[in-house]
């Protein structure tokens, strides 16, 4: 959690898209833009500046009030995944509350994405988060491409972990919200473990979702 | 809390929004007669206006602005009925412009932010990690001081262990000189105590028999009776034997007594109690003392050979010189070798002194012959050699910036060959006791 402001009744959540580079995680965030009407939805912020790519990423704020009164900021990032750019990760991987690791499905890219998830667990560490228990969600993009890795193999590799694992198309948008309603879920679970949201501020986790995606949910719990 | 930027950090409407910048897109709709403007905040505070806000004006717009999804404050515009339309357009491009403004700056504010929390947050790892190593630089640093510490501890301990060792071995060899001397000086002085021994009960029958001499001239007129009882004296004291065996007892105690004297001096050459510093020594004359106070362990079947060479003076602490020689004597007659012969053999090639011991002992064997000059290497059984003697004789040579070494085949014999460079008067000398 960035922040949890009892004054001003406000808590700030972060969740991050992780992954090698060119994996879709912009792609992810600037379809989630287009699909989701939500009231909350705020502007999506893509820096992307080309003489400092040390601050590469895309924000996508989304904004929602509880019952009590409650104000909940929910700040999507994407980080870089140049290997380079392994400061601008940490800092913002830094309190998160939750993680969706895209991978990119090419062959080819077997290494990357496997690189970028031991960078992930490593950083996640040098933060202080335990991988354990940081909400988190591994989404296999590109499924819409040859000479991509067999679901059957993604669910060998993948089933015994626990971690959920969606099959998305991030050009076709096949998938993207699913990812982010799972993630979604799985961070008010956890936040609502020490903040008791349902039970103090009369926000269950259908009410949440649905009101960050502005829709009904495409998965039960 | 001001440095610890976390990328998200909610942003307030004063960090992404000016009043300079508020006021001048205020002020298009004060030209366009407006008669007030405002910009408030999400709470209804105001940010900057213009004009009294009197209520009841017809024309009154107050548009909401977002940030990040989250209502951040509200443009106002008030003004007559009459300017409605006009003021609605210039409220909405204010409206508009604000936005713009707001997005950009919210933007570069995100960038700065950003990039001065990775800047910021790569100088504190490197910080971190030049702790780090800074910590891990003392904790070598303070390894290696203990480390050199410890070595040279350890090193004081060997140097004293060495000493120590190096004095036991000289202990040793007295030992093992003080036995044989000890029989040497007993043996005349037995004899020369029993010969005073005898020498007193002589002197006690001439005293008695002189004393009858005396008292019998001493009387005017000597009677045939009083020469029958002289010579009768004379017989029972068995003088004639006592005279003739005097002369023998004082030559042999004499000899003895000079042997003895002998034995001292040699001692006292070899071990050269007279002279603690450094002198001038003729090598031969060194090895003649070595060998002389060794003379009693060399058993009657060995043979020594000398095979001198005339030598020119070598600069040295000659006590030390003899040790060395010594130790290599000592070895060779302590092979057990019958029929030893131990051949010594001196010469002096351009600079150098050339000293050979040979003998035609057991030699040593090819596995040991490199270990033979390390402490404490002995095959000799426990109380026998202490492995010290050739370390010692090593030691002392090299001081003197010389050579020891050996030539040796199982069975065959061995050599000990010393070179002493002879004008090396200034090389320091080490290892011996201060
Ligand atoms: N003349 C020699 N002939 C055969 N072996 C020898 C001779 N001199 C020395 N050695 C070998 O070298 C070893 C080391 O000698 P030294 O250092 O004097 O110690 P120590 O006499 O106490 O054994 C001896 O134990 C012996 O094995
Ligand atoms: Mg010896």
């Amino acid at each position: 959690m960035i922040e949890y402001d009892e004054l001003e009744n406000k808590m700030v959540l972060k969740l991050v898209y992780y992954g090698p580079a060119l994996s879709g995680k912009t792609t992810n965030l600037l379809r989630l833009y287009d699909l989701l009407d939500s009231e909350g939805k705020g502007d999506l912020t893509v820096l992307d500046t080309k003489d400092d790519r040390t601050i590469f990423f895309d924000l996508l704020p989304f904004f929602l009030v509880a019952p009590s009164g409650l104000k909940i900021k929910l700040k999507v990032f994407t980080v870089p995944g140049q290997v380079k750019h392994d400061a601008t990760r940490k800092a913002v991987l830094q309190r998160a509350d939750g993680v969706v690791f895209i991978a990119d499905s090419q062959l080819s890219e077997e290494t990357n994405n496997f690189e970028s998830f031991r960078n992930l667990e490593e950083n996640l560490r040098f933060v202080g988060l335990d991988i354990e228990k940081v909400p988190l969600v591994v989404q296999f993009n590109k499924r819409d491409l040859n000479n991509i890795v067999a679901e059957a193999d993604i669910k060998k590799t993948w089933g015994p972990t626990g971690v959920p694992v969606f099959m998305a198309s991030a050009v076709e948008g096949g998938g993207i919200v699913e990812t982010f309603e799972k993630l979604a879920g799985l961070t008010y679970s956890s936040i609502d473990k020490r903040y008791h949201l349902s039970e103090k501020h009369g926000l269950d986790e259908n009410t949440f979702v649905r009101t960050l995606t502005g829709r009904t949910r495409l998965h039960g719990q | 809390m001001d440095n610890e930027y976390i990328i998200g950090s909610d942003v307030k409407l004063k960090d992404v929004l000016r009043e300079a910048d508020a006021m001048q897109l205020l002020q298009n709709a004060a030209k366009a007669g407006a008669s007030y403007g405002a910009v408030e905040d999400a709470e209804g505070e105001i940010l900057c206006h213009f004009g009294p806000s009197p209520d009841g004006h017809v024309f009154n717009i107050k548009k909401p602005f977002y940030l990040e999804g989250e209502i951040a404050g509200y443009v106002v515009i008030k003004g007559d009925g009459a300017n409605g339309p006009v003021l609605k357009a210039v409220g909405e491009a204010a409206y508009d412009a604000l936005n713009i403004v707001l997005k950009s700056n919210h933007r570069s504010l995100l960038a700065t932010e950003t990039h001065r929390t990775v800047i910021n947050r790569s100088y504190e790892e490197l910080l971190q990690t030049c702790n780090m190593l800074k910590e891990s630089e003392i904790k070598y640093r303070d390894l290696a001081e203990n480390l050199e510490r410890q070595v040279s501890r350890r090193n004081e301990e060997l140097k004293q262990a060495h000493a120590k060792l190096l004095h036991q071995e000289k202990i040793v060899s007295i030992g093992q000189l003080a036995a044989g001397i000890a029989h040497e000086i007993n043996n005349p002085l037995g004899y020369i105590l029993s010969n005073i021994n005898t020498l007193k009960q002589y002197s006690a029958k001439m005293k008695e028999m002189l004393a009858f001499f005396r008292d019998t001239l001493s009387k005017t007129e000597v009677s045939d009776a009083d020469r029958e009882a002289a010579n009768r004296k004379w017989l029972q004291y068995k003088l004639d034997h006592v005279l003739s065996d005097v002369d023998d007892l004082i030559r042999e105690s004499i000899g003895g007594a000079e042997r003895v004297k002998k034995i001292v001096s040699d001692l006292r050459g070899f071990s050269h109690i007279d002279e603690t510093h450094k002198a001038d020594a003729d090598i031969n004359a060194e090895i003649d003392r070595t060998l002389s106070v060794l003379a009693h362990e060399i058993p009657g079947d060995a043979g020594v050979v000398r095979d001198y060479r005339p030598l020119p003076p070598f600069t040295c602490d000659p006590a030390g010189i003899c040790q060395a020689f010594f130790n290599i004597i000592l070895n060779s007659l302590q092979t057990g070798k019958e029929g030893l012969k131990l051949v010594i053999e001196t010469r002096c090639v351009d600079d150098h002194i050339i000293i050979l011991f040979s003998d035609n002992g057991p030699g040593i064997p090819e596995k040991i012959i490199n270990r033979i000059f390390d402490p404490f290497f002995t095959t000799k059984e426990v109380g026998k050699g202490t492995g010290m003697g050739l370390n010692v004789t090593h030691e002392i040579v090299t001081s003197y910036g010389g050579t020891v070494n050996v030539e040796s085949r199982a069975g065959e014999g061995a050599t000990f060959i010393i070179t002493l460079p002879v004008n090396t008067k200034q090389k320091p000398q080490i290892k011996k006791e201060e």
